[in-house]
C-alpha cells in the first residue's frame, strides 16, 4: 500500500492537545516501558510514527488510543520530553472527532471557548425557560429525562457504527462478531482493570480511586435519571430511604472524585494531570456541578419537603445543568470514553481472534 | 600543617589525563616551566585505565605511559600528584593557586618502589582503579604502570598493624605525615579537568547500581584490559564467562529525563571497540549493541563500524526502557523491536554494559568565575576560532573539560591550549 507522507498532519493533530511530537526520535522507550503495550497492539511509538508521516487513515482506524490508560510512565521516562502519554490522550480527542459525522466535536476541540460559551448559554436559556414555566415541573422534568437517553444513544450509535466500519469492516471487508468466551471474558476483566488503571506498573491509588468514584457515581446518577427514580418535587424523602442512599452514594462519589480530579489538574504533579485541555476542565467541572446540585436538591427535599419553593428552584438548576451537559458536553468530550474503551477492547480481541485464523 | 609559598611557575596545568600531559609536554618543549597538579596518586587520568583505543585498536597504555614518563623526566615540568587545588585567585600578573598535598604516609624521596609494604599489608580494599571490580591493599601502588611508582596508604582503612613499616627496607613509612598546603604563582592556567561518567544509578529504570551483572563501560574497559582485574572477561555475580553480552547505548546521554540531554560523543565508538575486543576474547559469545543511532563521525570511524557488523556483532535499533534480572542474575532488557513494525520484547543476556555518558568533573572552578555552558562544561570564549580561550584572561581549557570528545580531538585541543598559553605568556613579557 502506498502512502503519501503528509508532514502537515502533526500541525493538524496538535490542535487536539498541547504537546510536540516532532521532538520524538523514535527510540521506542515509550513502547517498551508501557505495561499495556503488546506485540499485536503496540503503542505509543507506532502511533507517533504514524502521525509524523501523516498516516491519517491508519490512525483513524486504530484502537490503541483507547487501550492506553495514561499512567504517564512513557512521558516521565521519555528521553526527548515529547510526552507520548499526552499524545495518546490527544489522539483520543482526534478519534472522537473522526467518529463524529457532524464534525461538531472537531470544531469544539479546536475552538474550546465556543463549547464553554454554548454550554453556559444552554444552561441559562433552559434555566430561564424552566423558571418561566408555570406548569408542573415534575412532569416536564420527567419528559426531559426521557429524551436524554435517546439523544445520547443516537450520537453513540453513529460513533460506534463509524468506529466499527473503520476498524473492522474496512479492514476485513465483512461484518465480524464474536460471542466466544475467550473474547468476551478478557474484555470484561480488562474493563474492570482499566477502571482502576490496574494495568499500569505503578498503581496510582489516588487517581484510581477518583476515577472509580466519579465513574460509579455518575453511572448511578444516570440510572437514577433514566429510570426516573427520583421525584424531588412530589415525594418527601427521609434520610434513610433507599433513594436517599442511592443519591448520597452517587453524589458523594461524584463530589469527592470530582474535587480530587480538579485538585490533581491544579497541582499538575503526575503526568496524566499535567496538561489539561479546556474540554477536560469543562468535563470535570460540569460533572462535579451535577453531583453537587443533585445533592443539595435532595438535602433540601429531606429538610424542607417537596413543596418548598427552594427545592423546586434547586431542582430546576440541576436539570438545567443536565441539559447543557447532555446537549453540549456528553457527545463531544471524553465522557464517551465510557463506551469507547469497552468497545475498543472488545474489537481488539475480535481482531486478534480474526488474525489468528 | 606546613605552609610553603614562593612557588613560581609559568603555566599551571590542572589535571594529568591525556589532555594535561600533552599540554604540559608541549609547553615544556617550548622552554617554559610547567607545574601539573593531579588529585590522584598517579598521572594518566582516565586514559591509562582504558584497554585499547578506537578506531586503530592501539593499546591505550602504550600511548599514555610514555607520555607519563616523559612528563616525569622533563626538566621543565614539575608534577605534583595526590595534590588538590583548593582556591584560585586572579592577580595582576597571573594567578595565585592554593593547593594541598595529601599525605601518602610514605617518604617519597626515600621510597624505592619495591612493593614490600604492599606484600606485607593484610588489609584488602575495593580498587577504584578497577572501578570496584578488583581489590588492592590498604597500602599499595595505585596500579601496575602508575607514575610515580609510589605507594599510598589509605589512612581510613589502615589497621595500624605496622606490617608495612617492618617490611620496608628503606624505613620510609611515616604514619605521622600531614597535608601540606602551598601557594603557587602562575602566569597562566590550563584546565584539563576531564570528566566523570554518569553515576550508575542515575536512570532508575536501569537499576545500574543494584543489578550485579550490569556494569559500566569503564568497568568493561578494565575487564578487557591486558592487566585487568581478572585477566579475562568474567561476569561479576558468579565469575562465569559470559556467552551473551549486550551494550545499552545512550544509557545516560541524550536523555532529558535524567538531565543529560547532550550526546557524549564517544559511547558509540567505544562500545563498538569493546564489542570487537570481546569478539576477540570470547569468539563464541553473542554480542548485541542496542542503539538509538550510531554516530561514527571521525576519521575511519564508519569503516570501524562496518567492520564490527562484518564481524557478526549484532546491532539492534532500540532504546532499552527497563532492566530487570532473573533468578540467576541474568539481566533482562525491555525494548521495542522496530524491525517490521513495533514489538515490545524482553531480551535476556549474561552481562550488560551500560554506555554511561559523560559529566563535567567540576561545576565550580575554585572560586574563579569561569563561564560554563548550559551543561556545566567550560564555555569556550571563541569556540570556532580559538577553542582554548575562556572568559578569563590567561585561563585556558582543553579536552573533555570543555565538552565530550574523543582522544584524538583531546590531544589536538591540548596542543592548541599549550600554544595559546605560551603566546599569552610571551605577550606579557
Amino acid at each position: 500500500m502506498s502512502l503519501k507522507v503528509d508532514t502537515g498532519f502533526i500541525k493538524k493533530i496538535k490542535k487536539y492537545g498541547a504537546f510536540d511530537i516532532s521532538a520524538c526520535f523514535n527510540c521506542g522507550n515509550c513502547t517498551a516501558v508501557c505495561s499495556l503495550s503488546k506485540e499485536d497492539a503496540s503503542f505509543p511509538r507506532k502511533m507517533i510514527r504514524l502521525a509524523q508521516i501523516g498516516a491519517e487513515a491508519e490512525i483513524s482506524s486504530s484502537l490503541e488510543p483507547w487501550l492506553c490508560t495514561y499512567c504517564g510512565e512513557c512521558s516521565t521516562t521519555c528521553p526527548r520530553q515529547a510526552y507520548p502519554g499526552e499524545f495518546m490522550m490527544s489522539l483520543r480527542r482526534f478519534l472522537i472527532s473522526k467518529y463524529d459525522v457532524t464534525k461538531i466535536s472537531s470544531f469544539f476541540y479546536k475552538f474550546p471557548f465556543i463549547q464553554n460559551i454554548l454550554a453556559l448559554l444552554v444552561f441559562i436559556v433552559s434555566l430561564g425557560a424552566f423558571i418561566s414555566y408555570h406548569g408542573d415541573f415534575a412532569v416536564l422534568s420527567q419528559k426531559i429525562e426521557v429524551i436524554f437517553p435517546f439523544y445520547i444513544s443516537l450520537a453513540l450509535l453513529s460513533y460506534i457504527f463509524i468506529m466499527y466500519k473503520r476498524v473492522i469492516f474496512d479492514k476485513y471487508k465483512k461484518v465480524l462478531v464474536s460471542f466466544k468466551m475467550k473474547t468476551i471474558l478478557p474484555t470484561i476483566t480488562q474493563i474492570l482493570k482499566q477502571i482502576m488503571f490496574a494495568g499500569c506498573t505503578e498503581l496510582d491509588l489516588w487517581r484510581g480511586m477518583a476515577h472509580v468514584l466519579v465513574m460509579s457515581g455518575y453511572l448511578l446518577t444516570l440510572v437514577i435519571s433514566v429510570f426516573h427514580i427520583l421525584e424531588p418535587l412530589t415525594i418527601h424523602y427521609n434520610w434513610l430511604s433507599l433513594q436517599s442512599f442511592l443519591v448520597f452514594y452517587s453524589t458523594g462519589a461524584i463530589v469527592l472524585g470530582g474535587l480530587s480530579m480538579m485538585a490533581r489538574r491544579t497541582i499538575k504533579k503526575s503526568p496524566s494531570s499535567m496538561f489539561s485541555h479546556s474540554s477536560d476542565w469543562l468535563f470535570v467541572l460540569t460533572i462535579f456541578l451535577i453531583g453537587f446540585s443533585l445533592l443539595i436538591t435532595h438535602l433540601a427535599n429531606i429538610v424542607m419537603g417537596p413543596q418548598a419553593h427552594g427545592v423546586e428552584m434547586l431542582y430546576k438548576i440541576n436539570v438545567a445543568i443536565e441539559v447543557a451537559w447532555i446537549l453540549i458536553i456528553v457527545p463531544f468530550t471524553k465522557w464517551i470514553h465510557l463506551f469507547f474503551r469497552p468497545i475498543a477492547i472488545y474489537l481488539q480481541h475480535l481482531k486478534e481472534e480474526r488474525d489468528l485464523v | 600543617m606546613t605552609q610553603i609559598t614562593n612557588n613560581i611557575t609559568d603555566v599551571l596545568v590542572i589535571g594529568s589525563g591525556i589532555a594535561g600531559l600533552q599540554s604540559a609536554l608541549d609547553i615544556g618543549d617550548s622552554g617554559y616551566n610547567v607545574t601539573i597538579i593531579e588529585k590522584s596518586p598517579s598521572t594518566g587520568g582516565k586514559m591509562i585505565s582504558l584497554s585499547k583505543v578506537f578506531p586503530t585498536l592501539d593499546c591505550a597504555s602504550c600511548i599514555t605511559t610514555p607520555k607519563m614518563a616523559a612528563v616525569l623526566h622533563h626538566p621543565k615540568v614539575k608534577t605534583m600528584t595526590y595534590t588538590e587545588v583548593k582556591a584560585i585567585r586572579k592577580i595582576s600578573d597571573g594567578f595565585e593557586v592554593d593547593v594541598e598535598k595529601k599525605p601518602r604516609y610514605v617518604i617519597e624521596e626515600e621510597c624505592i618502589s619495591c612493593k614490600k609494604c604492599e606484600e606485607a599489608c593484610p588489609v584488602y580494599l575495593d580498587d577504584e582503579f578497577e572501578y570496584g571490580l578488583g581489590v588492592k591493599k590498604a597500602i599499595s601502588i595505585p596500579f601496575t604502570n602508575a607514575i610515580p611508582q609510589l605507594p599510598v596508604l589509605t589512612e581510613s582503612k589502615c589497621i595500624r598493624c605496622g606490617a608495612c613499616a617492618k617490611a620496608c627496607p628503606k624505613d620510609c613509612i611515616d604514619f605521622l605525615q600531614e597535608p601540606v598546603s602551598m601557594t603557587i604563582k602562575a602566569k597562566a592556567i590550563i584546565a584539563a579537568t576531564g570528566y566523570e561518567i554518569v553515576p550508575m544509578g542515575t536512570k532508575k529504570e536501569y537499576s545500574g547500581d543494584t543489578l550485579l551483572n550490569v556494569i559500566s563501560s569503564l568497568q568493561s574497559e578494565r575487564l578487557l584490559a591486558p592487566h585487568g582485574p581478572y585477566g579475562k572477561v568474567l561476569r561479576p555475580s558468579d565469575g562465569k564467562i559470559p556467552d551473551n553480552i549486550a551494550y545499552v547505548q545512550c544509557a545516560s546521554s541524550r536523555d532529558k529525563s535524567i538531565d543529560v540531554p547532550y550526546c557524549s560523543r564517544v559511547c558509540c565508538m567505544y562500545a563498538i571497540k569493546q564489542a570487537m575486543l570481546l569478539a576477540g576474547a570470547l569468539p563464541l559469545a553473542e554480542i548485541t549493541i542496542y542503539y538509538m543511532d550510531i554516530r561514527a563521525f571521525g576519521k575511519g570511524y564508519e569503516q570501524f563500524y562496518a567492520q564490527a557488523r562484518a564481524m557478526g556483532i549484532c546491532f539492534v535499533k532500540a532504546k532499552v526502557a527497563k532492566i530487570s534480572e532473573d533468578t540467576e542474575h541474568n539481566p533482562i532488557l525491555r525494548i521495542d523491536r522496530q524491525e517490521d513494525g513495533s514489538k515490545p520484547q524482553d531480551q535476556t543476556h549474561d552481562l550488560v554494559i551500560l554506555s554511561q555518558g559523560i559529566l563535567p568533573t567540576r561545576k565550580d572552578f575554585f572560586g574563579l568565575d569561569v563561564a560554563l555552558n548550559e551543561y556545566g562544561f567550560i564555555q569556550s570564549a571563541a569556540p570556532t576560532l580559538s577553542p582554548a580561550l575562556t572568559n578569563i584572561d590567561g585561563f585556558f581549557v582543553c579536552g573533555v573539560a570543555r565538552g565530550p570528545k574523543d582522544i584524538p580531538d583531546t590531544i589536538m585541543e591540548a596542543g592548541s591550549a599549550a600554544m595559546e598559553a605560551v603566546n599569552y605568556i610571551k605577550g606579557k613579557m
